[in-house]
């Protein structure tokens, strides 16, 4: 396949780079319109998105900044287009005051960050998953979003696809967040027949309603979203504003609802959104991890029970919203848990809070960071702990 | 035969009984330079997206206008607006905002716009001042007035918004005052037939504000210092710098045709798709 | 009936807007005596005869508080 080849992969076994399962798993999704702007290590997919897009009837647009970038998928995914912006650290970074302008206006919409090692310029090439709490905190105001950690090229066709059906689902912006390895490392993709693959589009408001009584937010289950051109008369406000729309900032009940409804959207959907594998058994020292380190601890679990050791493994596939209930059930069961991260600890943190009542909770980062683990290095680390 | 209301209320949202503009504030009269450049087209609201983003001007549309409006965050309603119009080409997109909002912290995104000949009308409001926040210095600010935040007097020389724009490539830019609503009403309507990106900028007086800092005086004041200082371009092309000092020049920068963006997008999707032979739409 | 109407509740008067006094070519307003349920003083139609229906007030109005009906104008005359 040359990497100017204007059509889609067919269904099939295929040998390819993260970014560009990434990029098959948006168009397959149905994605019509991406906007982004160059930045290592997240290029390829808007490269290869730029070709993919018009032969199916979809755009591509390079901005002028990530700022413009986030802005323009906003505008064009309130006409009823599936949107998407890739990004890394740096233009996550920038894109911050919008993202929460996607939250409070409940706009359907998947950002991918294809993490760096950071602070600041930092090094472009190298991963880290730097980004994991600045998705989640880091706009201004309380807020949930979704974030899908992705842990190989397949996971990212798949959970590209998911990653959609849930900013569609829950009207909110989805993060796609592999780091660097992922994102340039080969490996093997099943691309499936197109008919096997469920998706979802956002409901739409009805026809002939009224703008001033209709609910376009704050709908736990979700309202219908009155996309523009149908004649809805949408009042969209970046401002505090009522289940109509309209702006309000002297009533105390619409400044609470307008803070909560969005939340109580994505908290009581939890069970639906939160995804984790887990392999652990009583007893087990249990291993947390997510995205490239997940492998590293899966290999470092094989080896572990090998020479003896009881050890399970939770992996989250999702970061947020945060997986609670899982990480409390996995400390109940747990002799102890080591929480492992390619950063100095940023899950970990909210992980430790969750399960520290029922087990002790230390924290693994690389011996570099910027390099994921070494499962030996996992293996001297449980020695030295009495896993 | 009584009349129980303004003609051009049929296009604004039947709850919003007032505006909260200040008494004078030229954004009303701007409004209705929009409202009856759409009646005059025979255009319905609904053919319309408007976008707006932070400041007194940017209330021009959201929340009066009963239509599709958006009203973002500070500085980016071009890039919204963009999105929009790649997003459903069929619509007509236009951009109402200030002058702080569209070429301070927006300047990028206007530049842009204009330079991609992306289609959207913008009217920029420009009334030389931050009014919103109380009356800071902005990009248009004239230099040596003191404002709140250049109490010595601003040192900074003010933009010429219509001419960066220009060079920016714009197939339609005018710029008139609010004295003058009759010609930008027209303007605003040839810049919505232009198949391309259309800067009207309307300059404006911000009387709280602005007249404050200028010592210009009240609304009335601002608008005969607008008549008595607006020179039309292809006058002021034959006067010297130093005679135009202080001076507004008015009338039609730029009026040309140019291939644009997301016609050339539809255009391109077409004929792949035509080669590809695949249907338009991923199957859902 | 006046082919001119102000929307005296609408207005925000004559002290710090006026614009319509300042456009009109032909004098037709005066500040009206009393004051409207905000506080603010509309303007009232003191020589409708003189009006040409230029619009003028109509068009610079920035609360759309005035309407002129030409028909209703002329029919005056």
């Amino acid at each position: 396949m040359s990497k100017n080849d204007d059509s889609r992969l067919p269904p099939g076994t295929h040998f390819m780079m993260g970014n560009f399962a990434l990029a098959e798993g948006a168009v397959a999704a149905g994605c019509k319109f991406v906007s982004g702007y160059p930045i290592t290590p997240a290029s390829e997919i808007v490269n290869r998105l730029s070709v993919l897009l018009p032969p199916l009837g979809g755009g591509f647009l390079q901005t002028e900044d990530e700022i413009s970038a986030v802005c323009s998928a906003i505008g064009a995914s309130w006409t009823g287009v599936k949107s998407m912006t890739a990004t890394s650290g740096p233009g996550i970074s920038l894109m911050q005051e919008n993202i929460g302008f996607a939250v409070a206006t409940e706009t359907p919409l998947v950002i991918v960050d294809v993490q760096r090692l950071g602070p600041s310029t930092g090094v472009p090439s190298a991963g880290l998953a730097g980004d994991v709490v600045q998705v989640a905190r880091g706009s201004h105001g309380d807020y949930q979003i979704i974030a899908l950690a992705p842990g190989s090229p397949q996971d990212m066709y798949d959970m590209t696809i998911r990653a959609f059906n849930l900013a569609e689902t829950y009207r909110v912006p989805v993060f796609v967040m592999p780091d660097a390895f992922i994102a340039h490392m080969r490996e093997q993709v099943v691309i499936p027949d197109q008919s096997d693959i469920h998706l979802v589009s956002r409901k739409i408001t009805a026809q002939g309603t009224d703008p001033m009584t209709r609910q376009d937010f704050h709908d736990p289950n979700v309202a219908p979203m009155p996309v523009f051109g149908r004649g809805f008369k949408s009042h969209v406000t970046s401002s505090c504003h009522d289940e109509h729309g309209m702006r309000n900032l002297s009533d105390p009940t619409t400044m609470h609802n307008y803070i909560m409804k969005p939340i109580e959207k994505i908290i009581s959907h939890r069970d639906d959104i939160i995804e984790v594998d887990e392999d652990y058994q009583n007893g087990d020292m249990i291993l947390v991890a997510y995205g490239s380190v997940a492998r590293s601890v899966k290999e470092a679990a094989i080896r572990a029970r090998e020479g003896g050791l009881k050890v399970g493994t939770l992996r989250l596939k999702t970061l947020w919203p945060f997986a609670d209930k899982e990480i409390e059930a996995a400390a109940r069961a747990a002799s102890g848990m080591v929480v492992l991260e390619n950063n100095t600890g940023q899950m970990f943190p909210y992980i430790k809070a969750e399960a520290a009542a029922y087990c002790k909770v230390n924290f693994m980062g690389p011996k570099i960071l910027g390099q994921i683990h070494d499962p030996e290095d996992i293996l001297s680390f449980l020695k030295e702990i009495n896993a | 035969m009584s009349v129980t209301e303004h003609p051009l209320r049929k296009y604004t949202r039947p709850h919003v009984k007032k505006t909260t503009t200040c008494p004078g504030c030229g954004n009303g009269i701007i409004a209705q330079a929009i409202l009856r450049s759409i009646e005059e087209l025979g255009l319905s609201m609904d053919d319309f997206v408007f976008v707006s983003g932070i400041g007194c001007s940017a209330w021009i549309p959201s929340p009066l206008f009963a239509a599709d409006t958006l009203h973002t965050t500070h500085g980016r309603p071009v890039a919204f607006a963009t999105g929009v119009k790649l997003g459903r080409p069929e619509s007509h997109v236009m951009v109402a905002s200030g002058d702080g909002d569209l070429t301070a912290i927006g300047g990028n995104h206007l530049i842009h716009a204009a330079r991609r000949n992306i289609d959207l009308t913008v009217v920029l409001v420009n009334n030389g001042i931050y009014g919103m926040t109380g009356g800071q210095t902005a990009p248009t600010t004239p230099r040596g007035l003191t404002t709140i935040t250049s109490p010595y007097g601003s040192m900074e020389h003010a933009l010429n918004i219509s001419e960066m724009i220009t060079a920016a490539g714009a197939p339609y830019v005018a710029r008139w005052t609010t004295y003058h609503p009759r010609q930008l009403t027209r303007s605003i309507k040839k810049g919505i037939r232009k198949k391309g990106f259309a800067l009207i900028e309307a300059v404006s007086q911000c009387p709280v504000q602005y007249g404050r800092v200028s010592k210009i005086g009240k609304a009335v004041d601002i608008l005969k210092f607008f008549k008595k200082n607006s020179i039309r371009i292809d006058k002021a092309s034959r006067m010297s710098e130093e005679a135009l000092e202080g001076k507004i020049i008015i009338g039609e920068f730029a009026d040309k045709e140019k291939v644009e963006l997301s016609s050339q997008w539809l255009e391109l999707s077409k004929q792949m798709m035509q080669e590809e032979g695949e249907s338009c739409h991923v199957k859902s | 009936m006046s082919g001119i109407t102000i929307f005296r509740n609408t207005c925000k008067g004559v002290e710090d807007c006026g614009i319509c006094i300042y456009v009109c070519p032909k004098d037709v307003f005066e500040p009206s005596e009393e004051m409207n349920e905000l506080g603010y003083v509309p303007p009232s139609v003191a020589r409708e005869d003189e009006c040409t229906v230029c619009l003028n007030c109509m068009i610079s109005c920035p609360d759309m508080a005035i309407v002129v009906e030409k028909e209703a104008v002329k029919e005056k005359k």
